[in-house]
């Protein structure tokens, strides 16, 4: 297994030699693209506002399987888990408490981070595909789980999540600032896991376990502590999805919502900086508009998307290589 | 008290026999997995999907909205679409296989999601009926109702599996498909073309695929997502059975169906997909390495 986490890592940009440099670009082109979305909603209409709304949410989401490959290796099909347990989180405190996103977010925070340990606890001896199955199986366990809890969850028809953050504001603009400061909020948290010690130690124990071992961290401390952050920033993706859509319900939370995310970290290479986040978030946002009016052609776009740029992660080393040893070569 | 008991065997014993059943279907999709597991290392997340999309080909072949052919012509141009389509997948993600199996388990989900996405193209969304020609008959036999279609699954099952079996045992295919299983590296040096096998063990798997499909469609109905929901079962039963051993994955697709039909009859029908993750999580913390791994430790 460790072989094809090693490979994984092997995808374009983590391939740049030029480190510093490219990390300065990746962040100077993050700060561009914020400032440009924080004055987006006074220049364009509605209902592209609303999309992009959702756009942020499922950039979060893209993050969320993203740090599970980059920092753990490991790919899950399962996140529609932990995106469905922070939108409950803030349906659930809407509607029966009265409360809004600034006390349900924390909490969809902490709930997403237990429910990713407490997942992480029964498969800490798994790795690659084994636990690509056992995620699969735990979303594939979670439409029925909120069916069935319908005195909680509301059952099919969901829930409405309609207390706003700062009255009087008008509602799409707070949708989309809400999500957009969540977007950026966890990409800041990232960077600062990058240098931090114990983001170190978490890549230490995943390129290198053996050394990682003899300077004291417990591979299992590591997936536990992997998967307690992407749940938890898979929490704060379903939050923002309920407050972005203002609707919760189980069909947004299916095992293809989780299938959707890994297309999405593939399409963004699984970075984890703002503009690749957002390149993965758009595409599951955005195709499904362009191709609203035949839905057939969803599942057939997004395969090949996925396909697409596997392959060129997997070729463009190659190509580039070729090409700079013709050049060297003339 | 004595009657209680007489009451839950007579229950026991039809659930266990319908279990069997079923299981038997989960087996043979599990036994499809686990072979393209155990020569390439590649979980098939498509196999589901590809095998819906076959049996939606033989109801489009049979019924008219493709083509006007007999049952078994349709049967047969599937099962060459389904080889060419295993064919065309592993040419694609072959170059993969060989750098990470983890990469090329998630093309897979590509493969599925097209797979799904011609079917809705071509068949829509709609629910259609695909029945087996088999003969109406039914027998009571010891408190068990069986059914002719009982024992069409049962002897289809039998001489697939009992083939499979024979070809992997005695065969020179499957005396490579099991050198290569065991190392490939050694069995490269030896001069096999481990391609070639694997190819062999996705075109069988996809064939084991829509044997498994067609008949388990007679007891629902096909929709986009019928079969696919049924490969998920021979998911847990390749898991259960340790996912490398073609034997674990019979007796982990017989113990699903039955404790899957025990589930649903005893405690509830709505949580079962709950009940297969407890299920999955439990055999992989318990057997990791199967149901019918040797016990650990070496021989001196």
């Amino acid at each position: 297994m460790s072989k094809s986490s090693a490979s994984i890592e092997t995808m374009p940009g983590s391939a740049s030699g030029n480190h510093a440099r490219g990390w300065l670009a990746a962040s100077g082109a993050d700060y561009l693209l914020a400032a440009v979305l924080f004055a987006l909603p006074f220049l364009i209409g509605g209902s592209w506002t609303f999309a992009l709304g959702i756009c942020f949410a499922n950039s979060i989401g893209v993050l969320a399987v993203s740090v599970l490959v980059r920092y753990g290796g490991e790919v899950s099909i399962g996140h529609s888990f932990f995106a469905a347990v922070g939108a409950y989180a803030v349906a659930i405190l809407d509607t029966r408490y009265g409360l809004s996103l600034v006390a349900s977010l924390p909490l969809a925070l902490v709930l997403g981070t237990v429910c990713g340990v407490a997942f992480a606890w029964p498969s800490r001896k798994l790795s690659g595909i084994y636990l690509a199955v056992s995620t699969m199986a735990l979303a594939l366990a979670v439409p029925e789980l909120i069916n069935n809890a319908d005195w909680l969850t509301g059952g099919y028809e969901g829930l409405y999540v309609s207390q706003s953050v700062i009255p009087g504001v008008e509602a799409s603009l707070q949708r989309y600032y809400a999500g957009l400061l969540a977007l950026i909020a966890v990409v800041y948290g990232l960077r600062r896991l990058r240098h931090s010690r114990q983001g170190l130690t978490l890549l230490l124990a995943k390129q290198h376990p053996a050394a990682a071992d003899a300077f004291g961290t417990r591979q299992v401390w590591a997936r536990i502590a992997v998967m307690g952050i992407s749940g938890g920033i898979g929490g704060v993706c379903g939050a923002i999805l309920a407050f972005a859509g203002s609707t919760v319900s189980p069909s947004s939370f299916t095992f293809w919502t989780s299938i959707f995310l890994l297309v999405g970290s593939v399409v963004s290479f699984y970075g984890l900086s703002l503009t690749r986040a957002l390149v993965g978030g758009a595409f599951l946002t955005l195709v499904p508009q362009f191709l609203s009016a035949s839905g057939a052609w969803i599942p057939v776009l997004y395969g090949l998307a996925l396909l697409g740029m596997i392959l060129i992660g997997h070729y463009l080393p190659r190509i580039r290589s070729f090409l700079f040893a013709s050049k060297g070569g003339a | 008290m004595s009657d209680g008991l007489g009451n839950i065997l007579l229950d026991l014993f039809p659930l266990m026999w319908s279990g069997m059943i079923t299981g038997c279907l989960y087996a043979l999709g599990a036994l499809g997995l686990v072979m393209i597991f155990k020569s390439s290392q590649v979980v098939n997340f498509s196999h589901g999907n590809v095998a819906g999309f076959a049996a939606f080909l033989i109801y489009g072949f049979s019924s008219g909205v493709l083509l006007n052919l007999s049952w078994g012509v349709a049967v047969l141009l599937a099962m060459i679409a389904v080889v060419a389509i295993a064919f065309l997948i592993y040419a694609v993600i072959s170059p993969l296989v060989f750098e990470s199996e983890l990469t090329a388990t998630i093309s897979t989900l590509g493969f599925g999601l097209i797979a799904q996405g011609a079917t809705l193209l071509i068949f829509g969304a709609d629910i259609v009926n695909l029945d087996l020609p088999i003969p109406r008959f039914s027998m009571s036999f010891l408190g068990l109702f069986i059914t002719g279609y009982d024992l069409t699954v049962l002897a289809v099952a039998v001489v697939t599996i009992g083939t499979l079996f024979f070809v992997v045992d005695y065969t020179k295919l499957g005396i490579a498909f099991r050198a290569i299983s065991e190392n490939p590296f050694a069995a490269e040096v030896c001069g096999l073309n481990l391609r070639s096998i694997h190819l062999f063990s996705w075109i069988v798997a996809a064939i084991l695929g829509v044997v498994g499909a067609l008949l388990i469609v007679p007891t629902t109905f096909l929709s986009v997502t019928t079969v696919a929901a049924f490969m998920l079962q021979a998911f847990a039963a390749a898991v259960i059975g340790g996912f490398a051993s073609l034997p674990g994955s019979l007796v982990g697709g017989i113990l699903i169906g039955i404790l899957m039909n025990l589930f649903t009859f005893y405690v509830s029908a709505e949580f079962t997909s709950t009940f297969l993750l407890v299920l999955i999580l439990l055999a992989l913390n318990v057997f990791p390495n199967g149901i019918l791994a040797r016990a650990g430790g070496s021989r001196v």
